[in-house]
């Protein structure tokens, strides 16, 4: 065995809205830039940029936000609203300003 | 206790199928993630490394393949399955699989006469690191404290009918210990490579609410 390979239960294990879509135990991403997506925000919250719990927060606010047209058919989907959120902190912690 | 997977799971299930966009849709989006990833890399917040192993961990490491192979291991080389029978923690770790906390991992084998069934009754104990994420009815109230008092129920719902004869083994997973069910290998797969043989097993047969079958 080398280094420590682990997901965080943290990330992997919300429930609720925010759950990650998941089939059989494994992560769906429908297109490359699901996967970079939910890769640049782990890895901010890995790195102390934001925390887990304010990504969280900002995903549900942005879930909530796109199933107010019908919660059955939701104005953009899981990792659009998950993109949102990632532009919407970065926006607010000032990461991506020069 | 209706639903046993979690693709099935209301707001989970329309999330899970595959998205309806148009490539042009399809195409801003990805330009947006791009510009952010190459800001971000220009800030040296993110390393585009340390990204794709992020994406091969989470892809790779939440779902049960890898304990699939540790059975399909043991179906296959008989040596290897005594190894996983007497310390299934160093069995599996031989296979490079591991990250468990010091958490033992004990392997128990369906036979005929014995059926083995796994839950954690306080929790949601699970082994992680050969099955990945726990399915939701894992961690429900109803599984746990049913799967105790009439295990036979539990596994009719999940389609798995046991005859008479059969003595069911029900095992609690703690903080210490995690179980793992090596189910019984299907007949008539002989002629099956260990890494077919791995494509039949998921992980409802690891916990031992469901048998293998041959697709």
């Amino acid at each position: 065995m080398s280094e420590p390979r682990r997901a965080s239960p943290v990330i992997a294990e919300m429930t609720g809205a925010c759950a990650l879509p998941r089939q059989s135990g494994e992560l769906v991403f429908d297109a490359d830039w699901e996967r970079r997506a939910f890769a640049i925000a782990v890895s901010l919250a890995e790195a102390g940029h934001f925390s887990w719990p304010e990504f969280q927060q900002q995903l549900i606010e942005s879930l909530c936000e796109a199933e107010q047209r019908t919660p059955q058919n939701p104005s953009r989907d899981y990792y659009e609203s998950w993109l949102v959120s990632l532009e919407a902190l970065l926006r607010r912690k000032r990461l991506t300003v020069d | 206790m209706s639903e046993h997977d979690d693709s099935h799971h209301g707001a989970a299930a329309s999330r899970a199928r595959r998205s309806d966009r148009s490539d042009e849709h399809n195409r801003d989006l990805t330009e947006r993630v791009a510009r952010i990833e190459s800001l971000l890399i220009q800030k040296g917040l993110v390393d585009k490394a340390a990204l794709d192993k992020l994406v091969d961990i989470y892809e790779h490491d939440l779902g049960p393949m890898n304990g699939a192979k540790v059975i399909a291991r043991a179906w296959v080389d008989p040596a290897y399955k005594r190894r996983l029978l007497e310390n299934a923690t160093a069995a599996i770790a031989e296979l490079g699989f591991g990250g468990l906390q010091g958490e033992h991992m004990v392997v128990v084998e369906n036979t005929p006469r014995v059926h083995n069934v796994v839950v954690c009754t306080l929790c949601s104990c699970y082994p992680w690191p050969v099955l990945g994420l726990p399915p939701t009815w894992y961690k429900d109230a109803a599984y746990r404290s049913r799967v105790v008092i009439d295990p036979r129920s539990i596994l009719a719902e999940f389609g798995t009918t046991l005859e008479e004869d059969v003595e069911v083994r029900v095992w609690d997973s703690s903080a210490e210990i995690r179980y793992l069910v090596l189910p019984q290998r299907p007949e008539n797969t002989e002629h099956l490579s260990e890494e077919q043989l791995a494509k039949l097993i998921d992980r409802e047969s690891m916990i031992g609410v469901r048998k293998v079958r041959r697709s």
